[in-house]
């Protein structure tokens, strides 16, 4: 072995580093194995190819995917609440309102020990600890990490100042601040106002702008004009960091309140018309015929909408729902009824288009037989000989038997379909029934039998199968007024006259019709709502709930004689003119009895509201003791 | 001095390491950077990085300083001494996240495993020099003897990144160097049977959770998975052309768990993109060739497999570590070479980089 360094060539080194300075020197050439310089290039190549073909994948064919998760990782939103809407009334009176509430919420991931906090939210909150699990299990899953839950909405002041000076022993809770909604006025724009409350599941995925714990109208003009009403929510962009610590906020959309609206009711009169009603189940519409503007609206009985809007318990819920006076239902528009008499002013207007004169009579005998039924007058002994206006004033019930006869119903039906009926009348609330105009077809198709002459008879006074709704009835008066233009209800202070159809009659027919309700005013059925001092018109009906029941002797009974449900309902649609403005009051008073007696008061208090008090003609007694007026 | 040692140096293996070098504390740089309300501020890891890279070059001198062929002779003592230290770690080492892998000399600390790794692969390089011919089983055995020791004690640790190492270096060798048909058939057939005896009785419950995460990571996203997703994210928001440097939010806003050491990958993906990862990996395959030129222009066969050990060394923690980062293996603690934080894993990568240039360099030293 031949030393081939330098180092070596130097003299015997220490002797420890003799080993460690031998240089061992291969004798063999040396070769690289073939398999094995393959093996490494190979390696090298495979290591390229796999990475380059991953990161591909990873960066270019998923890179948009994962910039997005990216993002989701480090930014949050948190939403800014705009304000809802005012609702006002055509004076500018308050009748719905937001209230600061406060609320308490949880942030799941600053939480250190969900079950005792939940359990301490149980204490703040007076709530029992099982409804505050329910409500986080419920919400949990429905939230983005790091986003609150709203686990109690609203906490009264006094508990306000106790939780605030706790809550920071507890990470994960916070005291928010939440607009709520409030109406003062209570139940006496409940059905029309609605209410707000907590969106739900299909809400949500219904509405992109709707998001969880977020409140929204349910019913009434709150649900009906919703997206007016809600405004945008502001939106705070927030960057954090893996540790949730806040880096920065940027306001990245202002938020924009909703828009207040001014109602055409005015509150004075609701409360004079609610008055007026004094418990009965029944409604009352105030229209002005020549601009469809609702003045008042009532139903009765009604409910608190406060109630929902602060989140309706369980048995304040079960109780409206199970009342027997269905106080959620709103009887403007979501009730049918059979129109009774008031249905003539219809018949009437169809008989002058088809020819029938006016001073074509008929004699009343107070009963008429077709086949083997007998079809009676409400007046006993009959009218004699009635012309159109007579039988509109006195409602006589045979005249309009025979002449819808010479009709058919065939005619009947289109001409009331022509005049609104049977069909919304578009009012801006939810849930609006259509009510029903009997046909022919329908008959078949609802019952598998043809027409019978005598339902025609029924119809041509409203009773058998019509129905309509009381808002139907008030825009077909205002049509007899404005020429015949039926008129969308409007509820706004602002909106514009929206016509829907036209009644298919000429001017002298609706100027007849409207003079007969004048003379029925003067000295007729609805002789309740005459006054000195202004120019007024009326028609009443009293519809049948059940087929007439004959107390001893064949007299018909009195409403207090009978059962409440299977009362009468009491109807009277009016018009009223002073000074230029006219009114159409259209009342309806559930299982009320007679029109004139029961309805008849209601409207009469009304324009004493409108026109003033005092100036009614003294009340004759129209009415014989012991007969009620149809 | 011989102007032929200059002449024969690897000059693309230098100037491939050096250039990995400053870009991994560039890298380092940026990652250490952290967001907060107040803006960017730095950790001094870059810093440390670059006093541990001129140790290294240091380190990396002193190795191309002597004829590489005295390491045979330091084979042996530094396997023993090696051995030693890994028995004194259970006795009197530091306990850290519940694994026993230092040993404090006052001073400094050191890990044995680290020593370990060189001394098996002079040991290895030495004992497959021994001739030329397929390993039979006599060799095979001795090889697989002299790798299996180390491995006992720090698969104790327990360590298992580096277990995976010494075996993956080791088989690399006996590989290169070639099998007998028959040795090489029944290691294919023995090596899964190992694998799955190994899975069984080896591994530690965190570890086995750690292979299973990685085959499911959004089994647990706020867990185990976490370190997977947030990676995957970190590589794939930096698409095409990267956010740019220090823009990373991956791992400015700490989403990113480790991103100093093993995940550092992740923090160059997300900030160069598609574009700046293929570049960095062709530079690391022209590093891994320049190796490889050393090996088939070593003149014996002991420098040779220094080299291909040396070049397995590199190409497994590049494999691994960036397999890891982009999620096409299993979480193991393994650094990437020059582009992780790590003081003595940068020393030993300087000074093992530096017997590849003494090999290289050398290569003309022979007796004619």
């Amino acid at each position: 072995m031949k030393p081939s360094n330098a180092n070596l060539k130097e003299n015997t080194p220490p002797k420890g580093l003799r080993s460690w300075l031998k240089i061992y020197v291969e004798t063999e050439r040396y070769q690289s194995p073939r398999f094995g310089v393959i093996l490494l290039q190979g390696l090298v190549g495979l290591l390229f190819f796999v990475f380059v073909t991953r990161l591909w994948y990873l960066q270019v064919h998923q890179g948009a995917e994962f910039a997005r998760q990216a993002q989701e990782n480090r930014l949050r939103y948190e939403r800014i609440f705009a304000p809802r809407g005012r609702i006002l009334d055509e004076k500018g009176r308050v009748l719905a309102d937001n209230r600061i509430a406060y609320g308490l919420s949880l942030v799941r991931e600053d939480c250190r020990d969900i079950p005792a906090t939940l359990t301490q939210i149980s204490a703040f909150s007076r709530l029992p600890l099982p409804q505050i699990w329910d409500k986080y299990q419920q919400d949990r899953f429905r939230i983005k990490p790091f986003e609150p839950i709203l686990m109690i909405t609203d906490i009264t002041f006094d508990q306000v100042a106790r939780i605030a000076s706790d809550i920071p022993t507890w990470p994960g809770l916070e005291l928010v601040v939440r607009s709520k909604r409030s109406y003062p006025e209570k139940d006496l724009f409940a059905h029309v106002l609605g209410y707000v409350a907590e969106v739900n599941e299909k809400e949500m995925a219904e509405d992109d702008a709707l998001a969880m714990g977020d409140l929204a109208g349910k019913q009434g003009l709150e649900l009906e004009l919703e997206k007016q009403l809600r405004g945008r929510k502001g939106l705070y962009v927030v960057e954090v960091d893996a540790h949730a610590r806040v880096l920065n906020k940027t306001l990245s959309q202002e938020p924009q309140s909703g828009r207040e609206l001014r109602l055409s009711l005015n509150s004075s009169l609701q409360k004079a018309a609610w008055d007026a009603l004094d418990g009965e189940a029944g409604c009352v519409i105030v229209m002005e015929p020549d601009t469809g503007k609702l003045r008042a609206l009532v139903t009765s009985p009604a409910y608190d909408n406060n109630l929902f809007a602060a989140g309706i318990s369980k048995r304040d819920w079960e109780g409206l729902r199970t009342s027997n006076r269905f106080p959620l239902q709103n009887r403007v528009i979501q009730s049918v009824y059979p129109p009774g008499s008031v249905w003539k002013l219809v018949m009437a207007s169809l008989f002058l288009e088809r020819g029938i004169s006016p001073r074509d009579t008929v004699f009343c005998p107070g009963e008429v037989k077709l086949g083997n039924q007998i079809f009676r007058c409400w007046k006993r002994g009959g009218h004699g000989n009635v012309n159109m206006e007579n039988a509109i004033v006195h409602s006589c019930d045979v005249y309009f038997y025979l002449m819808a006869e010479r009709m058919g119903i065939d005619r009947i039906e289109e001409f009331a379909k022509a005049s609104g009926f049977g069909r919304p009348t578009g009012i801006d609330l939810p849930h609006e029934k259509s009510g029903l105009v009997p046909s022919r077809g329908w008959k078949r198709r609802r019952f598998g039998r043809g027409w019978a002459g005598g339902e025609t008879y029924n119809v041509s006074i409203g009773q058998g199968y019509t129905l309509v709704t009381p808002l139907q009835m008030a825009v077909f008066v205002s049509a007899l007024l404005n020429g015949g233009h039926l008129l969308k209800p409007q509820l706004l202070d602002d909106a514009p006259r929206e016509s829907t159809g036209r009644v298919p009659a000429k001017g002298e027919t609706l100027n007849f019709v409207v003079s007969a309700m004048r003379k029925a005013a003067a000295g007729g059925t609805a002789h309740i709502v005459a006054r000195k001092d202004a120019d007024m018109g009326g028609k009443t009906g009293t519809a049948q709930v059940v087929k007439l029941k004959m107390g001893a002797g064949d007299r018909r009974l009195r409403a207090s004689e009978m059962e409440y449900a299977q009362r009468d309902h009491a109807w009277i649609a009016t018009w009223g003119t002073k000074n230029g403005k006219t009114y159409v009051v259209v009342v309806m008073v559930e299982h009320g009895g007679g029109g004139s007696s029961v309805a008849g008061p209601v409207a009469a208090k009304i324009y004493d509201h409108l026109f003033g008090p005092g100036a009614q003609t003294e009340v004759v007694s129209a009415q014989p003791r012991g007969e009620r007026m149809n | 001095m011989d102007t032929r040692l200059i002449n024969h140096l690897n000059w693309s293996l230098l100037a491939c390491m050096l250039l990995l070098y400053l870009i991994g504390v560039g890298n380092l740089y940026s990652a250490s950077g952290t967001r907060l309300e107040t803006g960017l501020s730095f950790s001094d890891f870059y810093q440390r990085q670059i006093i541990w890279g001129m140790c290294g070059l240091l380190c990396m001198l002193l190795a191309m300083s002597f004829d590489y062929r005295r390491l045979r002779n330091l084979a042996w003592p530094l396997f023993f001494a090696s051995l030693v230290l890994l028995l004194l770690v259970p006795v009197m080492g530091k306990s850290v996240y519940g694994a026993k892998r230092w040993l404090s000399l006052g001073f400094m600390s050191i890990q044995p495993s680290e020593t370990a790794k060189l001394a098996v692969l002079l040991l290895a390089a030495r004992l497959l020099a021994r001739d030329q011919r397929p390993l039979g089983w006599k060799d095979f055995f001795a090889v697989l003897a002299v790798g299996l020791a180390p491995c006992a004690f720090i698969i104790m640790q327990p360590d298992l990144g580096t277990t995976i190492m010494l075996l993956l270096i080791l088989g690399g060798m006996i590989l290169y160097r070639g099998l007998h048909g028959h040795v090489l058939k029944i290691c294919l057939l023995t090596v899964p049977c190992a694998a799955a005896f190994m899975w069984i009785a080896g591994l530690r419950d965190y570890q086995r959770q750690r292979i299973l995460t990685f085959l499911d990571p959004g089994n647990d996203p706020r867990g185990a998975g976490y370190h997977i997703l947030q990676s995957r994210i970190a590589i794939g928001s930096g698409e095409l052309w990267g956010k740019g440097f220090k823009e990373g939010t991956q791992s400015q806003l700490r989403f990113l768990p480790e991103r100093h050491s093993d995940f550092a990958m992740a923090v160059f993906g997300e900030e160069w993109g598609f574009v700046g990862c293929v570049a960095l990996i062709t530079l690391f395959c022209f590093f891994l060739l320049s190796i490889f030129s050393t090996v088939i222009q070593a003149k014996d066969r002991f420098g040779s497999l220094l080299a291909v050990g040396i070049f397995f060394y590199f190409f497994w923690q590049i494999f691994i570590n960036i397999g890891m980062v982009i999620g096409l293996m299993p979480v193991v603690g393994i650094p990437l070479p020059f582009i992780s934080y790590g003081g003595s894993a940068t020393l030993l990568n300087f000074t093992l980089l530096g017997i590849v240039l003494n090999v290289s360099m050398r290569r003309f030293m022979f007796k004619g």
